[in-house]
Parts: C-alpha cells; structure tokens; sequence
C-alpha cells in the first residue's frame, strides 16, 4: 500500500463555471480533500448549465457539474457578508490551497485578495484562474471561455475558413487549458509549500494559450519577419495529405507525410493509378496538387467506415486516424480496458459514468473517491464537526442566508 | 521576487520529441528543475530544420526561431544512442536525475535499454513520466498520430467546425503544448508521492485520455441522454449563453467575440446598440428566448457590428459591461496592451548574436519566476554533464566526441 500523491492536501475552491472547478477535480483524484464552497442562492451555475438526464434541468443533476466536482464536498457559504468571510477566515486557516476564478475586482471587494490573504495565511498557495489575469489594462474586463480563447490568436490563425468567423473547439478550451496549468503549478507550490510557503499563482487562459500555442510557432518569425499567417480551413496548406475527410459514416483525419507513411497509405488504398504519378512522391507537391490528392482519396473513404480506415492505414504504417465523436470515443474498449472511466455512487442518480483521473499513476489511487456532492452537502460536517457551531449559531446564519 | 523556485535541486532527463516532449522540460524549467534534452546530431531534431531562422543563420540548427521557443530552458547534451556506449552513457546520466520524460512509442525506451524498470535499479527514486499517444496499455496503445490529428482520438475534433458542418481542422497540434504541460503535472505528481512513499513511479500519460478531459460536457451529454455532440460554431456547448459568438467588423478580417450570459449584460448590449427596434423584442430580454432565438440576434448582432471597429467597440461594450473582446490574429500579439502590460513575450539576446522574441513566464508569480531562457544549441552542456557530473576523464571524453558516442 502507498500514500496517496497528494494525501493529506487541504484545497479549498472557490469559484464558478469550469476552469477553477476542474483545476481543483484533478487535485481531488489524486488524494487532496477539495472543499468547494457554493453560494447559497443556487450554487455553482454549472448546475444550471446541464446538459441535464432527459434535458429536465435538475440542480443536483447537471452532467457538467457531476463530472467536474466529483470527489468533492460542498458547503453554502456567502462569501461576500462579514460573517460569511469569517467562517471562510477559519476553514483558509488550515487550507494548503485556495483556487478561485472569480474576477478579481470582486474578490478585492470580498477582502480575499491574494494581498488580503497573505499576511494572515503565509502557506497559503492561492491559484486565480482567469480569462486575462490578476493585471493589465483587461483584467477587469468581463470575459468568458470564448472571449479567452480569441484573445489568443489561436482561431484567427488556426482554425476555420479564410472568408468566415475564427473558431474555437466546440468545447471550453481556454478554461481546461488554464485549469491543467494552474493545477501544475500549484502541484510544483505544494511539492515545495514546506521550504517556501505559499505563493500566488495568476493564470490567465489567454495568456497560456496566446504564450504557449499560438506564440511558440508563430511569435518569432512575427517579430523578425512580419509573417501575419492565417487559417487556411484544410489542416496543412504546405503539406498533404494532411486534414480531415469525409468517409461512409463520419471523417477521418488523413496524413501521410514522409515518404514511407504515403507508400503505406497508397498500399491501403489498393493501389490505385493515380497515386503512381511521380508528381505525387513528396508531400509538398501533393499540396501543390492538394484539390486533386484529396478529391481522388474522397473517392476512396467515401465507400469504407472510418475505423476500417483507421485500421487499414495503421497496419500499412500511416498514422491516419478515425475523427471519433463523443460516442466513439465514450465507448471504447481501449478507454474501458485502462480504467479511464469512473463510476461514482450519486445520491440521486445512482452509478454514473464519468471521465476518470488524466493520468494513469499505477500506485497512487486515481480518479474519485465519490460522485459530486449536493448542494451544500456537507455543512453539517463541516460546520458543527470541523468548526465547532452550534445548532443555534448555525440557525442564525441560515436565516440570514449566509449559510 | 526572486526566491528559491519549487522544482530547485530536481534534475531532467529529458529524452522528449516533437512539440509536447520539449514542453514537458521546459515548463519543469520554468518551475525551476535543471533539465537536459538528450539529442544526437547524428539524427538532427527536426524541430531544428524548420524555417525561419535568424538572419544570417540559414539552415543553422542552432537558429531555428520557434525550435527556440518550443526547446527554451531545456538544456542539450548529445549521444548517439545507437551505440550501446551512448546507451550506458545515458544510464550514467539518469543515475544522476530524479526525473525521465519520454514520448517514443512504447517499446522504444525498452529497446534502448532506458526503460524504467532498468533505470530504477540503480535509481529507486527515478520518476519516469512516458508521454505516448494513447498510454502504455490497451488495444491503442501503439497507435500512431501527429500531434494535430491526437485531438481526433478523443472527440475534440468531431465538435469543432461551423454550426451542423463537417469537422473543421485545428490546423496544429493543440493537444501537444497542452499534452506537454499535461506531462508536467503528471511529473510534479509523482514528485509528491514520491516525497510521501520515498520512492519513484512510472507514470502513464496518455495525450487521449489528457485531451479528452476536455469534452466532459459532451461525454455526459451521451451518457445520460445517448446525445453524440457536433459542431457548433462559435456558440455556447451547453447553451448557457446568448449570443455567444464572433462577429464581422470593419476591416480585412477584424472580428469580435461577444458573450451574453446575464440578462443585466443583455440590457447594456442593448444600450450599447442604441436599442434598434429589433433588440426591444421583449422575448430577447430572458435567456430562454434568447437562446430559442439565437440565430436571428446573431444575425441582427453581426450587421450591428460590421461596421465598427473590433478594439474600440470592444472597449465601448466592456466600459458598459458586456464580455466582448476583439478577435486577434497573430500580428496583434505582440502589441495588444494586455500582453504587453503582463510580459506575454520578450526579446532575447542570443548568445550567437541575433535578438529573438519568445514568450515568457507566462503564470505569474509573487515570490520566484525562473530566469527567461531560450532553446538549448546542441550539446551546449555536453562539458558540464560528462565531465563534471560523470566524471569522465579526458581522455575517455575525447574519445567518444571522436568516435560519435558524443554526438
């Protein structure tokens, strides 16, 4: 038997939406107690957000907040009220770490700035995932995921067609980025929270993804050579075959590169005239000829299912993929075969499958412990056991809706 | 600012390829490890072939700008690990290191005689974090991708792409810087349990299952409803907001992303617009009708803004409260006031005599931040790491530079 990775770990969340919600499950799965606190008013609005079983909006059933806060506790607590701060003063008092995502002049105003909070809780690690960060002229700016993710240049340049909208992934991308990398950091905080205390840990979503995506293969050759580079709506316009097709019963993501990948995908596809022509050998005059290449590839995809393609280009040495929907991927047997799926016990929905821990850690348990709590949850537990009120002082702050 | 930062005293081996392996080291760098890149010139990194480089250092593999970026704050040593020498060369060097990062295909470090169960007989508390595509186990694991078709593997790409669209290509590898600090938490993690258990681990880091945790609203969408997710657009995946979406300003390719989710937000939007007839629409002023309706107002929102400007309309609806930001492209980075005011990116004096911009410390910190660096030059830290850490002799150093071990 060994200690969990992050045994013994003190995290308290206090947030909204996805990106402080998921920094602090990953933490959860690995061992840290996560206590999350909820305003009293509805909680989390990721529990208003579903998507919801049968698409009847639930507060305890939204499918986003289940994934996101399994392994945790909920407590009610208004931050914003005196009192409430004080009860929040007493659980930061033995917390390793607080992470929040809330713009940062409200928590100025709630006196839980990191300025606020540094002198009276030293070990303090405190990770504020944000769309722009703690500085700079945006940080009090309003700003959601897709506000994030645009700031960063990653659509314009990357992804949609040349005349129409950049795009984002359909999902919250610039929120999950941030979260993973304030989860880094404050892992690295807390590895060294003995020797050096605490730390404050601004994240910007932006800024993570403008720096580390976008910036590292495009900010140099800007600054030297004034490249300004643009979408293109095929995955590589220098290079093919290199992007996404149709096929009988989705798309598959074609790409051949180097010279042994294409011979490879020639052989899968049965060897066909076309592809013999010499003008095809090196990936750069398949672009040149990219219309051509894919329309004649088209012909062949069009008639297969995109595992079989997948499969006939792996065992012929093309790293060619099948473009999986969620379904796809939910149901495969390799996902299944590693444990990646968990199936907490909810009070009200019994087993649900969720997404388990990111990374496999063979001798650490990963994933969570249990489903996500209910709203509030755990006051009783953490009021009267852990902080000692009694029924009549807890009374008082129900009614005045601070608990 | 600048004390001690977290990962001082941990040292990397960092046998890593492509865009993720290098970020792996370089954000353990940036926490503050000592981390070395194992590469040969015998089979030059191909990250140091791709244009541009600086000027006057055409084709020179220590001038390739974004191989800079990708690579910065690692260190570089050279052996040919081809040669069994070279191979317990490398032994040697991870005697010295609490930490093996590699992203091969599964067997390879096992070929080379670098696998970690191998490794931890002379180093029990080796952390060894191995980064391949689809994890170490299961039917998948010897899949081959790039790192910008990784993403389709896991759902990401089958929900990106316009409103009832065909999937529309990211055209990089999002997954790799992400999976690259993605390899960075899973090493940090095991450095904890590692403080716990007193010993090392061979960690599994599957890029899938990493990048998957991304379409957790759309995976419990199937669950509970059997509901396979497609493209959206620019819109809300859950529909939590509206409008929710990037519209046309004036200008060659000058957009703005604007996001409604509160009814107060909607009212200053409307303000803002100067309340045209359409926007009082008394359906529009709850979310739910906005929400049934969101085509038409988006629609209505765009012909608003075709005609402004993306940076001061973006400044007017945030001064009324309104999440609107403009769209950048990449040659606004380096001159959008956020960025600049934080840092995002710096110049660098190279030691070879050229200035290059990278990007920085891109979290913020109160007590440390680690120096600002830029990619290694090939086997820049082969004298320290052989001679002084190894304790090779001269005379044996000599002769492998000579005969290509060191290489």
């Amino acid at each position: 038997m060994s200690i969990a990775a992050l045994d013994g770990v003190r995290v308290i969340e206090l947030g909204a939406g996805i990106s402080a919600a998921f920094c602090a499950r990953v933490l959860a799965d690995y061992g840290a107690s996560v206590l999350k606190i909820e305003p009293p008013d509805g909680g989390d609005l990721v529990r208003h957000w579903g998507p919801f079983p049968g698409d009847t909006p639930h507060p305890e059933k939204s499918g986003t907040f289940l994934a996101l806060n399994a392994g945790k506790r909920s407590i009610t607590l208004d931050v914003g009220s005196p009192q409430g701060r004080e009860l929040l003063f007493e659980l930061l008092a033995d917390a390793d770490v607080l992470v929040e995502n809330n713009p940062p002049a409200r928590m100025r105003d709630w006196g839980l700035d990191y300025d606020a909070l540094a002198g009276r809780f030293p070990r303090l690690i405190m990770v504020s995932i944000t769309p722009f960060g703690q500085t700079g002229p945006y940080a009090d700016w309003k700003g959601y995921d897709l506000n994030a993710f645009h700031l960063t240049a990653a659509g314009s340049r990357y992804c949609g067609a040349p005349d129409r909208e950049p795009l984002e992934h359909g999902t919250f991308s610039a929120d999950y980025y941030g979260g993973y990398v304030g989860a880094t950091w404050a892992l690295a905080s807390l590895f060294a929270q003995d020797e050096l205390g605490g730390e404050h840990l601004d994240v910007s979503c932006a800024e993570a993804i403008a720096a580390s995506f976008t910036g590292c293969q495009n900010i140099g050759d800007f600054a030297q050579n004034g490249t300004i580079a643009k979408r293109t709506g095929v995955g590589m316009a220098l290079a093919a075959p290199a992007t996404i097709l149709p096929c009988r019963d989705g798309h598959v993501w074609m790409m051949a590169l180097e010279t042994a990948q294409w011979k490879g995908l020639v052989h899968a596809m049965g060897d066909p005239e076309w592809a013999r022509l010499e003008l095809f050998d090196s990936m750069f005059t398949r672009a040149q000829n990219a219309d051509l290449i894919y329309a004649m590839m088209t012909e062949w995809t069009a008639g297969l299912g995109k595992q079989e393609i997948m499969d006939l280009c792996q065992a012929n040495g093309c790293p060619s993929t099948a473009v999986y929907t969620i379904g796809d991927a939910g149901s495969l047997a390799h996902l299944h075969e590693r444990g990646y799926f968990a199936r907490p016990e909810h009070p009200l929905l019994g087993q649900v499958r969720i997404l388990g821990a990111p990374v496999h850690v063979p001798e650490s348990p990963g994933g969570p412990a249990s489903a996500a709590p209910l709203l509030g949850q755990h006051n009783s537990e953490i009021y009267r056991d852990r902080l000692g009120l009694d029924d009549t002082r807890l009374a008082a702050l129900h009614a005045r809706g601070i608990v | 600012m600048n004390a001690r930062l977290p990962l001082a005293g941990i040292r990397v081996a960092n046998f890593g390829w492509g865009w993720a392996g290098p970020v792996t080291g370089q954000t353990l760098s940036r926490l503050g490890a000592e981390v070395y890149k194992i590469e040969s010139r015998a089979r030059i990194d191909i990250n140091r072939t791709i244009p541009p480089f600086a000027p006057g250092h055409h084709h020179d593999p220590d001038c390739a700008l974004q191989n800079h970026a990708g690579w910065a704050g690692n260190g570089s040593i050279t052996l040919d690990l081809k040669h069994p020498e070279a191979q317990a060369l490398a032994r040697d060097f991870v005697a010295h290191c609490d930490v093996v990062v590699e992203n091969f295909s599964p067997g390879v470090m096992d070929r080379l005689g670098l696998g970690h169960a191998r490794l931890a007989e002379r180093r029990p508390q080796l952390v060894t974090v191995s980064m391949p595509a689809a994890g170490r186990s299961g039917p998948l694991s010897h899949v081959r991708t790039y790192g910008m078709s990784l993403s389709s593997i896991t759902g990401l790409d089958s929900v990106t792409g316009y409103l009832d669209g065909p999937p529309v290509p990211m055209e990089n590898a999002y997954a790799d810087p992400l999976g690259g600090i993605l390899g960075a938490f899973a090493t940090v993690l095991a450095l904890n349990w590692r403080k716990r258990n007193g010993r090392g681990m061979h960690v599994d880091c599957s890029q899938q299952e990493g990048v998957m945790q991304l379409m957790a609203p759309a995976f419990m969408d199937f669950v509970l409803n059997g509901r396979v997710a497609r493209p959206l657009g620019n819109r809300h995946p859950l529909a939590a907001a509206a409008p929710h979406g990037v519209f046309r300003c004036a200008g060659e390719d000058r957009w703005i992303a604007i996001v409604v989710a509160e009814d107060t937000e909607w009212q200053a939007l409307v303000q803002a617009m100067g309340a045209p007839e359409w926007s009082r629409d008394p359906q529009f002023a709850h979310h739910a009708g906005r929400v049934a309706r969101i085509e038409e107002l988006h629609r209505h929102l765009g012909a608003w803004t075709t005609s402004h400007d993306d940076r001061a309309l973006a400044a007017q609806l945030q001064s009324a409260g309104v999440a609107a930001t403009p769209v950048l492209d990449v040659g606004d980075l380096l001159s959008d006031p956020q960025f600049r005011a934080r840092g995002t990116f710096f110049e660098f004096e190279h030691p070879l005599g050229f200035r290059e911009t990278l990007y920085g410390n891109y979290v913020k910190t109160r007590k440390a931040a680690a120096p600002q660096r830029t990619g290694p030059m090939i086997g820049q830290d082969n004298d320290y790491v052989f001679r002084e850490l190894l304790g090779l002799p001269a005379e044996r150093y000599q002769r492998l530079v000579t005969e290509r071990i060191i290489y």
